[in-house]
């Protein structure tokens, strides 16, 4: 059995046929290709995996895509472009909040919402919410410290800098 | 790993998905937030045959009766702590829900999915048994109520048949005032528990009037702990004793160790979980 499905991926429409059983996490690396969906564990563990979906982080290799048929995906490739511009990015960067970078896509599209939603809100979290965003992620490289004080420094650059205005 | 091939259903409407259920029998199963079954179908612990996918259905609404709460089989975990009057009636349900997995799993998870995944340490399916809810379950021919009590049977067995579909979860409101914790120890956060256990009290005259006490963690399903309920009533909320309840509950369980955790670990974990929760329970009751 396959099925045609729709996609809009980073912001364009597709239309790809696929077996039930291929995960969105696959489909997105092999047949839209991009790389930048990393699958780690495939069980749901480690986070690597995470996309939006509709706007909502999701884990990709926990999803089918024929779920997914008329809805928006967003992967790591639509948050900065190749230079890494989007600010959590740069945060990461200068903060070293990566290593190998297995990890850091679903890093980045799990916390980049929360990220929005703090700068929104005006308010600089504390680290333990930030660690509570960030459960569900799991990096075998940096030790986390890292990656703390890059969402710290995205959240308080982006208020001062009055970005993000709600 | 991948999952082996299955036909996948899109259930248009709850009609079509329990025509769809009833059509498939034994070889059919609902996909709804897909926390659970995709990860088990990865590891080809699950191949079902065909999925109805229930994810799209509008189940999605926690309403409130006078007698009630309602909570629809696709309500998002998340939804429990954007709704203030579940931390209001439900106290230790709410904080239940901050502990099951991750900020992204509580976005995508359901309340159908966990209650009938029944994963013997989900906090929903103890939130269950602490407030007595009640299981909505349908097929094509009607609809049968369950409560919770009848329907965890096993670790992640419960009453549901083939063909059938939980569409709701009925939480009876506890009397006004009635306060709550839930308390719980997990390897790392996120995880599923070791142990965890809800209290729910009413209180009158500064002393405890009724208790409720759930337990995960001592047997392969929640359960409820009425030998220390009744040990508790009575008690005032300045000391309600909660070390010795705490003592009886671990001396009345009889846990099975894993690679994990000792019998005897278990045990003690619960004796002391309990004694905090009731404490807790307690001080949040006498601050009122
Ligand atoms: C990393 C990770 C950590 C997690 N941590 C926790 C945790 O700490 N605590 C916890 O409780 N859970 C945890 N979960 C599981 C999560 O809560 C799931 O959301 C939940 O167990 C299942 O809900 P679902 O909607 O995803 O169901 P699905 O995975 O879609 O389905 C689960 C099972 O229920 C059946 N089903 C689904 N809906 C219905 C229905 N309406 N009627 C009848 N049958 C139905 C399916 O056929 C399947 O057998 C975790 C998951 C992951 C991936
Ligand atoms: S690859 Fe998806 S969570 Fe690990
Ligand atoms: S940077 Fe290597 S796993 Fe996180």
């Amino acid at each position: 059995m396959t099925i045609d499905i729709t996609l809009t991926v980073n912001g364009t429409a597709r239309t790809v046929r696929v077996e039930p059983r291929r995960l969105l996490a696959d489909v997105l690396r092999h047949d839209f290709a991009l790389s930048g969906v990393h699958v780690g564990c495939a069980h749901g563990a480690c986070g690597c995996c995470t996309v939006h979906v509709d706007g909502t982080p999701r884990l990709a290799c926990l999803t089918f895509a024929v779920q997914c048929d008329g809805k928006a995906i967003h992967t790591v490739e639509s948050l900065g472009g190749v230079d890494a511009t989007h600010p959590l990015q740069q945060a990461f960067s200068i903060e070293h909040g990566l290593q190998c970078g297995y990890c850091t896509p679903g890093f980045l599209m799990t916390l980049a919402p929360f990220v929005d939603a703090m700068v929104a809100e005006r308010r600089v979290p504390e680290d333990a919410e930030i660690r509570e965003a960030m459960s569900g992620n799991i990096c075998r490289c940096t030790g986390y410290h890292g990656i703390v004080a890059a969402v710290r420094r995205a959240v308080t650059e982006q208020i001062e800098t009055g970005s993000a205005q709600p | 790993m991948r999952p082996s091939s299955f036909r996948y259903h899109k259930a248009e409407s709850v009609d079509h998905a329990l025509e769809l259920l009833a059509r498939f029998g034994e070889d059919g199963r609902p996909l709804a937030g897909g926390q659970s079954l995709v990860p088990m179908m990865n590891l080809r612990l699950a191949a079902p045959e065909h999925l109805v996918d229930i994810g799209g259905l509008p189940l999605t609404d926690i309403a409130f009766t006078d007698t009630a709460m309602r909570v629809g089989a696709l309500v998002r975990h998340r939804q429990y702590l954007a709704e203030p009057r579940v931390a209001h009636h439900f106290p230790a349900l709410h904080e239940a829900v901050t502990w099951i997995g991750h900020p992204t799993i509580r976005e995508n998870g359901t309340t159908g999915g966990s209650l009938s995944h029944a994963d013997p340490t989900a906090e929903l399916a103890l939130a269950a048994m602490l407030y007595d809810a009640v299981m909505i379950v349908r097929n094509t021919a009607g609809e049968r109520r369950i409560a919770a009590a009848d329907f965890f049977e096993d670790a992640y067995v419960t009453a549901l048949q083939p063909g059938e579909m939980l569409v709701a979860a009925e939480f009876p409101l506890p009397p006004v005032g009635a306060a709550g914790a839930f308390v719980e120890f997990a390897e790392r956060r996120g995880d599923f528990a070791i142990a965890a256990i809800g209290v729910s009290i009413t209180v009158a005259d500064g002393r405890i009037a009724t208790a409720a006490i759930a337990c995960s963690g001592a047997e392969p399903r929640p359960i409820r702990a009425p030998e220390i309920e009744m040990m508790l009533s009575g008690r005032p909320l300045t000391d309600p004793q909660s070390r010795a309840a705490g003592r009886r509950l671990a001396a009345a369980i009889d846990p099975v160790g894993t690679f994990l955790t000792t019998a005897d670990y278990r045990k003690a974990l619960i004796g002391e979980l309990t004694a905090r929760a009731i404490d807790t329970a307690c001080a949040r009751a006498a601050s009122r």
